[in-house]
């Protein structure tokens, strides 16, 4: 009996001990890289900088996982044709160096994980020390990664992502800076005002019960009835819906002039679908992330003519404009597009780099300064942010439609490319 | 059998923990940043892997319950966070969840096998949902922000976690009630034949690893910062601790640290160095390691241990499963 | 009223006839080849980003699409049988070892297969319209396209019933399914029918996918929310009862389809109440013993 018990009290110990040995592998092993990055941190306060011949830029992205959907269509494409743009050109011009530093990446996977992605910036920050810090993927993402950046004082420029609840955040987070535009940032006013411009008098919002969603119906319920549309109707979609058949119809007994879909991709795409199918026409069909995307026109072709989406430029309305839809897209499939939010990334990628230009150092805490004070010229035109957000004005448009083809810019009028088209018309049948 | 082998192991076990003890538990003081919050990691799935094998290692029953457990320590957290102090939130979290696996227990005494799986894997998900329509419709949000705690605070409070889940681990294997686990596993009708409080030995094991995952949960969701039901119940916190588990192997208590620490390490330098490979990469190593060891890394450790005993013309030792036949043999 | 109830009904009938073609193909895997198979939503997500490939780039309709995904995935599930899981089953002690051993490949099967399709098709969604014109049934409208995935749903799901209950190597497949000890005993080659079973799992997956394109977005990452619904099927419908996951399905598709109607947030919720409750109550399934 004794024996035995010594037994298995020696195979504990013996456990414990290797166990304890692989995780003092694991502990040391990461430390070994870190001698190459050690001459780069030493001296940051001296007078004079060390030599440095790269800006170093990490990024957490969902590559993998339920969230690459967005993150690959969205600012993906984007960061790296402007990369490759900087660094053709040289790179970004530092002063304080007396030449142009081109830019390298750093990118992991955070695997559509928050736990991960906030590890893995902590990583880019600490570890890797990076020079600066380009955003995650999505307005989840974003609330947890703000306060790291903010922590640390590293200057973020977000992109996918954006909420009125985070604008309540910012005057807390002085290094955050939102470029995309969103709900009451200021789509949904817009969209109230060319809808009720147009003749629309009752409206039917569904959309998908998560912050995005909840945000947007809310907003679309005080910004509505102020134009004198009533909403008639609102129903929440759980995240994993498969069949929208019942909402649809719903919305088509509710016989409201606007139908609106304040969802995802994977809802906005089968709500289209499940519309057709069923010859729901209301006068206007919104829908929210996912109608912009050039994949959508593709999957349904000619069919979606007259749907409405959000969006912030065309490449009709500037030189600028033009220059970086043809950057972008050109050359590629349609599927690519995304003139929500590219402009705004690319504008906010264009702040950043400016800023750089503008102080000549690296350092976050002036360039953050700059970023919150100055203004900057990039593809919308005068740029600047406002409490930490783009601003408003330099916005190029709010809302979109489908109209020949294109995904025109409807509202606001002063930046309208197209007349908004209302009632849209009927879904081809057959 | 060699009398002074056998102590000099007695020293020499006990002197190699307590020195790895010692340097985890100062890790802060020299250790880099990021080590520490990878070492954080790393503890926390070995406190998921541990506390799974606690229950379902001796008994047999496949408990996908991790994320749900893992789960309701995060939501203690979000909700508690900014009322109590850290320590009060941690323990909060174990003893929900704690509640939860009771109750969750009692419920389930009659499924067998491979059903008891899939209930604890159904109730992650019916939380998840539940939760989700709740905060809707009720609180009118989805996520919500947890107050944030520096690195070296995480890491300690995941490092008492771990230490006081081990010593647990260890006194209950030890111990009568130990044995009694391992007569479940064997043959469930026999062991309640030999006097064993069959319900009673269950619902409570189960519950107890349920207090270790609930409080490493609530101290996670620190390091997290923004939570949601999607963020909090994620599949994967019930998979990842069986996967690695079975990675470590289950024949000796150190297979699934083992496992737990390998995973994570391995995945963190794939996800890294090979970020748009490392789920190829990461499949392929889990193929050819079930395929090459069948018994995880454990059998690997083995097979070299049994080479050596046998030069050394020592029996081997006796297997696990057969000591406890022998004790309870002797026991009824 | 009856036109309210004639669209909830069939609305949870079209949504059915999917999942119990998908959980019919976990049943095969599961059920009978005791391989928790992780990565089976990763074979729906094959079938239906082949099916998008060859109706977007070559024009091939989908329903012709069935003829090459079906085969393909059945070739493909058969040689992953016959390399992987035939060895593990070899080299695994006892049936739960294997059955933990095989959760483990699958997983690694369901990374390696995403990030493949990852590298062909990206992250995208990836859709296409077809057929998505209304049909007026009785005064409740539906898509004729899914109409048409229920048709094909119900008749995959029959011919597949009727070569089980009427074949050889059908039979085979049910002996092995009861007790596959006695099934080797009587002279079934066992090896080549858990190969079968799986080949034809993925078969059913694939084909489930095919069909499921033709409703939805599919994209790169989809499989595991398929995989999900597809495990509660089969426990719903007795495990290793292939009728018992057809009738599972459909079953799931009208609750759904009821709740959805009253609360579409509560809908998930309601499945997961009764799949735990009748996992309490009757945990053998509808159709298990």
């Amino acid at each position: 009996m004794n024996t035995k018990k010594n037994l298995s009290r020696r195979e504990f110990l013996q456990g414990a001990a290797l166990t304890g040995v692989g995780l003092l592998a694991a502990a040391c092993a990461p430390a070994t890289p870190a001698p190459a990055e050690a001459p780069a941190e030493a001296p940051t306060e001296a007078p004079a900088p060390p030599a440095k011949d790269k800006i170093v830029v990490g990024l957490s992205r969902p590559l993998s996982g339920w969230n690459a959907v967005i993150g690959d269509s969205a600012f993906r494409p984007v960061y790296e044709t402007f990369v490759e743009e900087v660094n053709a050109d040289g790179g970004v011009y530092v002063e304080e160096y007396g030449k142009k530093l081109p830019i390298e990446l750093i990118v992991y996977d955070d695997k559509s994980d928050v736990g991960t992605m906030t590890r893995l910036t902590e990583k880019l920050i600490v570890e890797d020390k990076v020079d600066f810090l380009w955003p995650a993927s999505g307005t989840a993402f974003l609330f947890a990664q703000a306060p790291i950046a903010n922590k640390y004082g590293y200057v973020l420029i977000t992109a996918e992502g954006g909420a009125t609840s985070l604008k309540d955040m910012l005057p807390s987070l002085p290094y955050v800076f939102v470029t995309l535009s969103f709900s009451d940032w200021y789509q949904i006013p817009v969209l109230a005002d060319i809808l009720s411009e147009a003749g629309a008098k009752t409206a039917y919002v569904t959309y998908i019960a998560d912050l995005h969603g909840i945000e947007y119906s809310g907003v679309s319920g005080i910004e509505f009835p102020k134009k004198g549309i009533e909403v008639v109707g609102i129903k929440s979609l759980p995240p994993d819906i498969k069949d929208l058949s019942p909402v649809i119809k719903d919305a088509k007994a509710s016989e409201a002039d606007i139908f609106c879909c304040f969802a995802y991709p994977d809802q906005n795409m089968p709500a289209t679908g499940t519309s057709m199918e069923l010859g729901y026409n209301p006068k206007a069909w919104v829908g929210g992330p996912g109608i912009n995307f050039g994949f959508y026109h593709t999957a349904f072709g000619p069919a979606v003519e007259g749907v409405m989406g959000f969006t912030s430029f065309n490449p009709k309305q500037s030189e600028a404009a033009k220059a970086l839809a043809d950057k972008l897209w050109a050359g590629k499939p349609e599927d690519v597009q995304d003139p929500w939010g590219h402009p705004l990334y690319w504008a906010g990628l264009e702040t950043w780099k400016q800023a750089i230009e503008k102080v000549g150092t690296l350092d976050q805490e002036k360039i953050r300064e700059i970023l919150a004070t100055e203004k900057f010229d990039t593809v919308l035109g005068e740029t600047w942010y406002e409490n930490g957000l783009l601003s408003k004005d330099c916005h190029t448009g709010e809302i979109g439609q489908w109209i020949n083809g294109l995904f025109e810019v409807v509202g606001p009028k002063e930046h309208a490319t197209a007349e908004l088209v209302y009632p849209k018309p009927e879904w081809p049948t057959g | 059998m060699n009398m002074s082998k056998i102590d000099l192991k007695k020293v020499w076990i006990p002197g190699l923990l307590l020195i790895i003890l010692v340097l985890l538990g100062t890790s802060p003081l020299y250790a880099s940043i990021y080590t520490v919050i990878l070492l954080t990691s790393i503890l926390m799935y070995i406190v998921l892997t541990v506390s799974w094998v606690m229950f379902s290692g001796p008994t047999g029953y496949i408990s996908l319950a991790t994320a749900a457990f893992f789960g309701v320590g995060i939501y203690t957290s979000a909700i508690l966070g900014m009322k109590l102090p850290l320590p009060l939130v941690v323990i909060c979290g174990g003893l929900v969840s704690f509640c939860l696996a009771l109750l969750v227990g009692a419920l389930t005494l009659r499924l067998k096998g491979i059903y008891f799986a899939i209930f604890t894997f159904g109730l992650v998900e019916l939380i998840k949902h539940l939760l989700l329509w709740y905060e809707i419709n009720m609180t009118g949000t989805r996520g919500r922000f947890v107050i944030l705690v520096d690195n070296n605070t995480i890491y300690y409070v995941m490092f008492i976690i771990l230490v006081i889940l081990m010593l647990t681990a260890y006194l209950i294997r030890r111990s009568k009630y130990g044995l009694a686990l391992q007569s479940i596993g064997q043959n469930e009708e026999a062991a309640a034949h030999i006097g064993v409080n069959v319900t009673l030995v269950k619902v409570i094991t189960f519950a107890i690893s349920a207090l270790f995952i609930g409080a490493a949960g609530s101290i996670m969701a620190t390091r997290w910062t923004y939570i949601d039901p999607y963020i909090s119940f994620n599949p994967l916190f019930s998979f990842m601790p069986v996967l690695m588990a079975i990675f470590g192997g289950l024949g000796q208590p150190y297979g699934p640290v083992l496992g737990a620490v390998i995973f994570t390490y391995l995945e963190e330098i794939l996800i890294t160095r090979f970020p748009y490979h490392y789920m190829l990469i990461f499949g392929i190593i889990l193929i050819v390691a079930i395929l090459y060891l069948p018994d995880g890394l454990v059998g690997l450790v083995q097979k070299g241990r049994t080479r050596l005993s046998v030069k050394k013309e020592i029996s081997p030792p006796v297997s696990e499963t057969e000591t406890v036949a022998q004790e309870s043999s002797s026991s009824g | 009223m009856i036109v309210t109830i004639l669209d909830i009904v069939i609305a949870g009938l079209l949504l059915g006839g999917l999942y119990a073609l998908i959980a019919m193909g976990l049943s095969l895997q599961y059920g009978v080849a005791r391989v928790l198979n992780i990565s089976h939503g990763e074979f729906i997500m094959l079938g239906g980003l082949t099916t998008w490939t060859l109706y977007t780039a070559f024009g091939l309709n989908p329903l012709v699409a069935l003829a090459v995904c079906g085969p393909a995935a059945f070739i493909l599930g058969f040689i992953i049988h016959r390399t992987l899981f035939k060895r593990l089953l070899a080299s695994s002690t006892s049936s739960s070892i294997f059955e933990s051993n095989s959760m483990l490949a699958s997983f690694g099967l369901m990374f390696i297969i995403q990030n493949i399709a990852l590298i062909i098709w990206g992250p995208e969604m990836r859709g296409y319209s077809y057929l998505a014109v209304p049909v007026n049934l009785g005064g409740a409208l539906f898509g004729a396209n899914r109409l048409v995935t229920l048709g094909f749903a119900v008749a995959i799901g029959l011919a597949f019933y009727i070569f089980l209950a009427r074949t050889r190597m059908g039979k085979a497949i049910r002996a092995a399914a009861q007790d596959p000890a006695t099934a080797g005993l009587m002279g079934v080659n066992i090896n080549q029918v858990l190969a079968l079973c799986f080949g034809f799992g993925a078969a059913l997956a694939a084909m489930a996918g095919m069909l499921i394109s033709m409703c939805y977005p599919v994209h790169g990452v989809m499989g595991m929310e398929y995989t999900i619904i597809a495990i509660i099927v089969v426990v719903l419908g007795g495990l290793g009862s292939i009728p018992g996951s057809f009738i599972g399905g459909f079953i799931l598709g009208l609750v759904g389809s009821i709740v959805t109607y009253f609360d579409p947030g509560l809908a998930l919720v309601t499945y997961y109440v009764i799949f735990i409750l009748l996992l309490l109550v009757r945990p053998t399934g509808i159709m298990g013993n």
